[in-house]
C-alpha cells in the first residue's frame, strides 16, 4: 500500500484561530472539529474535574444560542455532536448534511466568542449534577472503577499535572464556581488557543470566508499561561511501585503501566508499534500466548496514551479466570513483556500492517480526519503528519523495538495495580 | 466583516442528493443469497457473512450454544490452528470476528480490496472447517463462564438481566440472556459445537454482503470458488410465540448494597421488526428518549440533573423484542425519576408527541441516517438487516421519502398502542435501604426486594 495522502490546506487568522480545510465531496456531509489546547493538566490544585466540567457548560447556550438549542438545531438537521476531554486537549465536534455547514460555524463561533453572558448558576449546578453522576455511572459504581486515579498516581510524581484523572474528584467538582467558568474560559477558550478543522464536503474559499465571517472578530485572548505543578519528569520511574487492591470485583486483574517517551518523541512510533505486536489482533504476544495457549489470561488488552507532558506511558490490562492466582498472572505479563526484547521481523511486519489498515479504516469518516488533523495541528504545529503517519511506522525496525522494550517495559519502570476479588461470592 | 448578524439561526443552503450505494445482486453458488454493494472513496472490503443460527432457535438447556460456537470458531480449521490462520489474516491487515445472536450468526471481515481474494479463502475456511479443537473449546466455554460473572457485578448489567425476565413470559427465549447460564455454559461439550455447526452455518435463509471497492463479477468468482459446495438449510428454526409474564405493573429492587446509584430500567414486551408501525413508533420513540433533545432526556438530565443519561428503545427483532427506559441515577432522586420516567410514558401514550416534535424527529431521522452511510462497514451492515428481516431490496432507497413521510397521528396511534404505562415492570438495581422507601411512595404497586448475588 502506498502513503496516504489526505489533501488540506492550512490559514491562519488574525486573531489567531488556525484553521485546516479537508475536502472530499465524496459523501454529502461535512465534519467540523475545534480542538482547544486545555485539558485537565492546565487545571489547578483544588479544581480537578474542571475542564471536563467545563467542556458541559460550552453545551448550556452562549450569548444568541438559548440553552438546549445547540442539539436541538443540529438534531433537526439530523446531525450529530458532542465533545471530549482529556489530559492535553478539548475537542468539540458536529457532523452535518454538507447544506448545514453554517449552522455548525455559527454554534462553535458562539460560544467561542459569546458563551458568558449566557452563563448562571442554575446552569452550572445543574451540569454539575450532571457530571457527579457522569463520575458514579463511569466510575464510582463500577468494579475496577478508580483504577485510572490509582495508577496514575504510581506514574506520576507529586506536582505532576498527570497526576489527577480528567474526571476529577467530587469534592472539587462540588467547588466549582462560575467565577471560575469566566476564569477559564477568558485564559483558554480564545482563538489563539484552538484549531479549527473542516472535513468533509465544501468549497474551500467559500468555507475559509465563511469562518472569516464568523471567527474574525473574536478577539485574540493572551498568551497561554505555563502549566501548574511541575511538568518536567524522569524519563523512567526507577524501580517497581505497586497498589495491591482487595475489593468488590468479579476476576482478577493486573494492570501495568510504564512510563515512556512522550507522544512528540520519535521512540513513540517504537511504541506504538510494540503495542499492536504485544496486543492488537489474535496473532499478538499476550492474545497467541496468554489467552489462547497458556489460558491464563480471559483478555489482555494494550494501550498507549499519545501524551505530551514529560512522559507517557503504556498499560496493559490482564484480566485472569476466577482461579488465576494474580502472581502467575503479573509473571506471565511480565515475561511477555521481557521476552518482547527479542522479536522476529515476521511479527513486527504484521504489527505495522495491521496498525496501518487500522488508520486507513478509520479515515473512512470524515469527522476522524477532521480530528486527526486538528491533533496535528495543535500538538505539532503540523497537521501534514496525518500524511506521513505510515512512513513513521514502517520506519521502526526490529533494533529499535528490542531497545524499547529493554529499556522502558521493565521491573524498573513499572507500576502495577492489582485487583483481588473480596472473598463471600 | 461587522454585518454579521447573531441573532438569526443561518438558513441552510440547498441539500445535496443522496443515494444508497449501488448494491447488486449476484448468482451465488447453491442459491446463495449474494449481494455486491461498490463504493469506491477508498481501497477497502467488508464482509458480512449471515447464518440463520440463531440462538431463538435453541431450547433453554441450550442456551448459548449459538454464541459459544461463533466465539470458538477462530479457534482453527482442519487445516491450520487458530494462531495461523490469525497470523495468516493479520498479515494482510484483514480482521474477523464471528458473533452469534437471537437472530442468527454474523462473520464480519474486512480487509483492503487487493488482498480480498486471500482473504476470501480464509473466511470460508474459517466457517466451512472449523475444528473446535478441544483446548479451544475449553477456552471460549472458560471466558463465557468469566463473563457471566462479571455481568453477575456489573450494576448495569444486573439491572437489565432482572429486567428482561419480568417483560417476557418464561417460555420465550428472550427472557434468557444470549449468551446463556452458567449450567447451561458447563453442559457445552466439543461435540455439541461440532453438531451445531455441521447443522446450522448453512446458506439456507442467511446471505453474503461485500462492500467495497469492489467488481461484482469477480466477487461472484471468488464466492463460487470458495463456496461452492457449501449448501442446506439450518437444522432448527425458531418457534415460538412472544407472550408478556405479566400484565401487572410491577417493582422489583435488585439489591446491592455497595452502588452509589440507581440503575433504573422500565419497559415491557415491544414490537416485532415486521410491525407495520415500525416508522411511527421510531419516530415516536425518538421524542421520547431515541435523542438528545428527547423528553425523557430534557427531563431528567438537562433539567433536573439526576442523570448523565436516559434513553428509551425499542428493539425490533423478528418477534416482539424488549422496549426499555434505561438510565443511571444519583441514589437520592431514585423514586423522583422512576415517577418522571413513567409521567412522561403515559403522557406519550395518551396525548403522542407535538407536531412540532414529530417534525423534528422526521428531519433527524431522515438527516442523520445519510451521516450513517459512509464506510463499507456501515453499509454492508445495513444490507445485511435486509437479509435478516426480509427487507424489500429498495429500502433503504426509499427510507428518507418514508420517513418524512410520518404523520403526527401516526405516530400518537403507534404510541398509543405499543406503550403502556398500565403494565411496566420497573427494575432498580442499587442500594435497597435507600431506595424502598421512595419507590413505596410512588404507589405503583408493591416493591419486591431480590438479592443481586441470588
Amino acid at each position: 500500500m502506498s502513503g496516504l495522502s489526505i489533501p488540506f490546506e492550512r490559514h491562519t487568522l488574525d486573531n489567531g484561530l488556525k484553521v485546516v480545510l479537508a475536502p472530499d465531496d465524496t459523501v454529502p456531509i461535512v465534519a467540523t472539529n475545534l480542538w482547544y489546547g486545555v485539558g485537565s493538566r492546565n487545571e489547578i490544585p483544588g479544581r480537578t474535574g474542571f475542564a471536563h466540567l467545563f467542556e458541559h457548560m460550552m453545551f448550556q447556550g452562549s450569548q444568541h444560542v438559548p440553552k438546549n438549542k445547540h442539539f436541538e438545531l443540529i438534531e433537526k438537521v439530523g446531525g450529530s455532536a458532542n465533545a471530549t476531554t482529556w489530559f492535553d486537549r478539548t475537542n468539540y465536534f458536529e457532523k452535518v448534511p454538507s447544506n448545514d455547514l453554517e449552522l455548525s460555524l455559527w454554534l462553535e463561533s458562539d460560544r467561542m466568542g459569546f458563551m458568558l453572558p449566557a452563563m448562571t448558576q442554575e446552569k452550572l449546578d445543574n451540569q454539575r449534577d450532571v457530571v457527579k453522576n457522569e463520575k458514579r455511572q463511569r466510575y464510582d459504581n463500577q468494579p475496577y472503577g478508580d483504577w485510572e486515579e490509582r495508577l496514575l498516581k504510581l506514574i506520576f510524581p507529586e506536582d505532576h499535572p498527570y497526576r489527577h484523572t480528567v474526571i476529577g474528584s467530587m469534592a472539587d467538582i462540588d467547588a466549582a464556581t462560575l467565577d471560575d467558568v469566566s476564569d477559564f474560559f477568558e485564559t483558554f477558550y480564545v482563538p489563539n488557543n484552538a484549531v479549527l478543522t473542516l472535513a468533509g464536503d465544501f468549497v474551500p474559499a467559500e468555507a475559509i470566508e465563511q469562518i472569516k465571517r464568523y471567527f474574525g472578530d473574536i478577539e485574540r485572548g493572551a498568551p497561554i499561561p505555563a502549566l501548574p505543578g511541575n511538568p518536567t519528569i524522569d524519563p523512567k520511574i526507577g524501580t517497581t511501585v505497586r497498589d495491591d487492591v482487595s475489593a468488590d470485583v468479579p476476576l482478577p486483574r493486573v494492570i501495568m503501566g510504564h512510563r515512556i517517551p512522550p507522544y512528540s518523541s520519535p521512540d513513540f512510533a517504537v511504541a506504538q508499534v510494540a503495542e499492536s505486536l504485544l496486543g492488537k489482533g489474535r496473532a499478538s504476544r499476550f492474545y497467541s500466548r496468554l489467552v489462547r495457549e497458556r489460558r491464563v489470561a480471559k483478555s489482555v488488552v494494550v494501550f498507549v496514551y499519545p501524551l505530551l507532558t514529560g512522559a507517557s506511558m503504556m498499560l496493559v490490562w490482564a484480566t485472569g479466570y476466577p482461579d488465576t492466582e494474580l502472581d502467575a498472572l503479573e509473571a506471565a505479563v511480565s515475561e511477555e513483556l521481557e521476552s518482547l526484547a527479542a522479536p522476529n521481523q515476521s511479527e513486527i511486519d504484521r504489527a505495522i500492517t495491521l496498525t496501518e489498515t487500522d488508520l486507513v479504516r478509520s479515515l473512512e469518516r470524515v469527522a476522524e480526519r477532521a480530528d486527526q488533523l486538528s491533533m496535528f495541528d495543535l500538538y505539532f504545529d503540523d497537521p501534514g503528519r496525518l500524511n506521513r503517519e505510515l512512513d513513521r511506522l514502517r520506519a521502526v525496525s526490529l533494533e529499535q523495538v528490542s531497545a524499547f522494550a529493554s529499556e522502558y517495559l521493565v521491573p524498573d519502570n513499572r507500576a502495577v495495580v492489582t485487583f483481588q476479588p473480596m472473598e463471600a461470592r | 466583516m461587522s454585518s454579521l448578524d447573531r441573532t438569526e439561526v443561518p438558513e441552510r443552503g440547498t441539500m445535496r442528493d443522496f443515494s444508497f450505494p449501488d448494491v447488486t445482486r449476484v448468482d451465488g453458488p447453491n442459491g446463495l443469497d449474494l449481494r455486491v454493494g461498490r463504493m469506491s472513496r477508498l481501497p477497502v472490503v467488508s464482509v458480512n457473512l449471515f447464518m440463520r443460527a440463531g440462538e431463538a432457535a435453541l431450547a433453554p438447556s441450550r442456551a448459548g450454544l449459538g454464541v459459544l460456537t461463533a466465539d470458538a470458531l477462530e479457534g482453527g480449521s482442519r487445516r491450520r490452528s487458530g494462531t495461523e490462520i490469525a497470523e495468516a489474516m493479520e498479515s494482510i491487515g484483514a480482521r474477523l470476528s464471528a458473533a452469534g445472536g437471537w437472530e442468527g450468526t454474523s462473520v464480519a471481515m474486512s480487509c483492503l480490496a487487493d488482498r480480498l481474494p486471500e482473504a476470501m479463502a480464509i473466511l470460508a475456511e474459517t466457517v466451512l472447517e472449523p475444528a473446535f479443537p478441544d483446548d479451544e473449546v475449553e477456552r471460549a466455554k472458560e471466558q463465557q463462564l468469566a463473563h457471566i460473572r462479571q455481568r453477575t457485578m456489573d450494576p448495569g448489567s444486573l439491572a437489565t438481566d432482572a429486567a428482561r425476565v419480568r417483560y417476557f413470559a418464561e417460555s420465550v427465549p428472550y427472557a434468557r440472556p444470549v449468551d446463556g447460564s452458567v449450567e447451561s455454559i458447563a453442559e457445552m461439550q466439543r461435540d455439541s459445537m461440532r453438531g451445531y455447526a455441521d447443522a446450522n452455518y448453512r446458506p439456507g435463509g442467511g446471505g453474503l454482503v461485500v462492500v467495497g471497492d469492489v467488481e461484482p463479477t469477480e466477487v461472484q468468482a471468488m464466492v463460487r470458488e470458495h463456496f461452492g459446495s457449501w449448501e442446506g438449510e439450518p437444522g432448527t428454526r425458531p418457534d415460538f410465540t412472544v407472550e408478556p409474564r405479566t400484565r401487572q405493573c410491577t417493582i422489583t429492587v435488585v439489591n446491592r448494597p455497595t452502588s452509589v446509584q440507581s440503575e433504573i430500567r422500565v419497559g415491557h414486551v415491544g414490537a416485532a421488526r415486521s410491525t407495520p408501525d415500525y416508522y411511527a413508533l421510531s419516530i415516536a420513540n425518538m421524542v421520547l428518549g431515541g435523542m438528545f433533545t428527547s423528553r425523557l432526556n430534557l427531563n431528567l438530565r438537562e433539567r433536573n440533573g439526576w442523570t448523565y443519561g436516559v434513553r428509551s428503545r425499542f428493539t425490533f427483532r423478528s418477534q416482539p423484542g424488549p422496549f426499555q427506559v434505561s438510565a443511571a441515577v444519583g441514589s437520592e432522586a431514585t423514586g423522583p425519576a422512576v415517577r418522571e420516567i413513567v409521567h412522561e410514558l403515559r403522557g406519550m401514550a395518551q396525548d403522542g408527541p407535538t407536531e412540532e416534535e414529530v417534525t423534528a424527529a422526521r428531519d433527524f431521522a431522515a438527516g442523520i441516517f445519510g451521516l450513517q452511510l459512509e464506510t463499507a462497514a456501515q453499509v454492508a451492515t445495513r444490507v445485511s438487516q435486509l437479509i435478516v428481516f426480509g427487507l424489500p431490496d429498495d429500502h433503504f432507497d426509499r427510507y428518507r421519502d418514508t420517513v418524512r413521510g410520518v404523520t403526527r397521528d401516526q405516530a400518537a396511534g403507534a404510541a398509543a398502542r405499543h406503550i403502556r404505562p398500565d403494565e411496566l415492570q420497573i427494575v432498580v438495581a442499587g442500594r435497597a435501604d435507600e431506595v424502598v422507601g421512595q419507590l413505596e411512595a410512588l404507589e405503583v404497586g408493591p416493591v419486591e426486594v431480590v438479592e443481586a448475588d441470588a
